[in-house]
């Protein structure tokens, strides 16, 4: 996997985080991944296809999931419910936009399905033969990850 | 309340019309997450939203006329934003009045709306303010 898509999706995170929630997101340490098991409270799945196809899974505590929503629409939020994730799918979905636009700089054309988002929902998603990466985003409300399982279009 | 002084862009018309959607959105998003029987709820509900609606469209078209007069150079892509915008709106109208209005379904909407108005003002709608002052800030 090439610095590239890691990049395009950290700066498209970076960029969304501080437009839409004021929030700085520092890059962690990058780690390599045989398979992906969901072990925080939500995740959010987006499917990529075209020149690069894969997944992109971002993974949220729960407390950062509702601080999210809150700095959002200025209202507690108490529980995952229906408004929390579509909100929450949503920033996901603008990231992966962004993204988008971001490889199509360095001559990638993608699309991005719409996201999926599961909570509190524990499972493996396996990946082959293909090795995922992991970027820890760290943040002053909580620490999320990304993991990317991406691959050329052969 | 979601609005936040941030989100000013510098161009009183369009910052008032701006702060009016977001308290629209914020009504509406609280009239959903009230406590109570949802059916005593949906009139107020539905009420809200048309108007929202309507407002939406009023906002955009004055938008998009303040941005021809200002000779604004990425008008056509912005105006692509706001179909974008409207079309996913009126695709949640027309799965709510296919499939009923159901309290999930308008959650999940208030969910998207909040987020897709809070980007395009944060982001897309920032660049009209960064073209005004380039141009030395005078554009009223």
């Amino acid at each position: 996997m090439k610095a590239e898509y890691v990049n395009s999706f950290y700066q498209a995170t970076t960029d969304v985080f501080q437009l839409m929630l004021d929030l700085q997101a520092e890059r962690g340490t990058l780690k390599l991944l045989e398979d992906m098991v969901l072990s925080k409270d939500a995740s959010v799945i987006l499917g990529v296809t075209g020149d690069l196809r894969g997944t992109i899974l971002f993974t949220f505590p729960k407390d950062m999931v509702l601080e999210m929503v809150k700095i959002m629409s200025g209202m507690e939020m108490a529980e995952i419910d229906s408004f929390v994730s579509s909100a929450i799918g949503e920033v996901a979905n603008i990231i992966g936009g962004n993204a988008v636009t971001i490889l199509a700089n360095h001559d990638y054309t993608c699309d991005i399905a719409t996201p999926q988002v599961l909570i509190g929902e524990y499972k493996s998603l396996s990946v082959g033969n293909e090795k995922a990466l992991l970027l820890p985003l760290i943040t002053s409300i909580g620490e999320f990850e990304i993991a990317l399982f991406l691959k050329e279009k052969q | 309340m979601m609005w936040k002084e941030k989100y000013k862009i510098g161009v009183p018309l369009i910052d008032q019309q701006h702060e009016e959607l977001f308290n629209r959105v914020s009504d509406f998003i609280q009239t959903v997450r009230q406590e109570g029987a949802w059916e005593a709820k949906l009139e107020t509900i539905k009420a809200t939203m048309a108007f929202m609606q309507e407002y939406v469209v009023v906002h955009f078209d004055e938008e998009e006329v303040y941005q021809a007069q200002i000779n604004y150079p990425d008008l056509e892509n912005h105006k692509q934003a706001h179909a974008k915008f409207k079309e996913a709106v009126n695709g949640y109208v027309n799965r709510l009045d296919q499939e009923g209005y159901s309290e999930e379904l308008m959650q999940e909407f208030g969910g998207k709306l909040m987020a897709w108005l809070i980007m395009h003002v944060a982001a897309t709608d920032q660049k009209i303010g960064e073209y005004v002052e380039a141009q030395g800030g005078k554009i009223e």
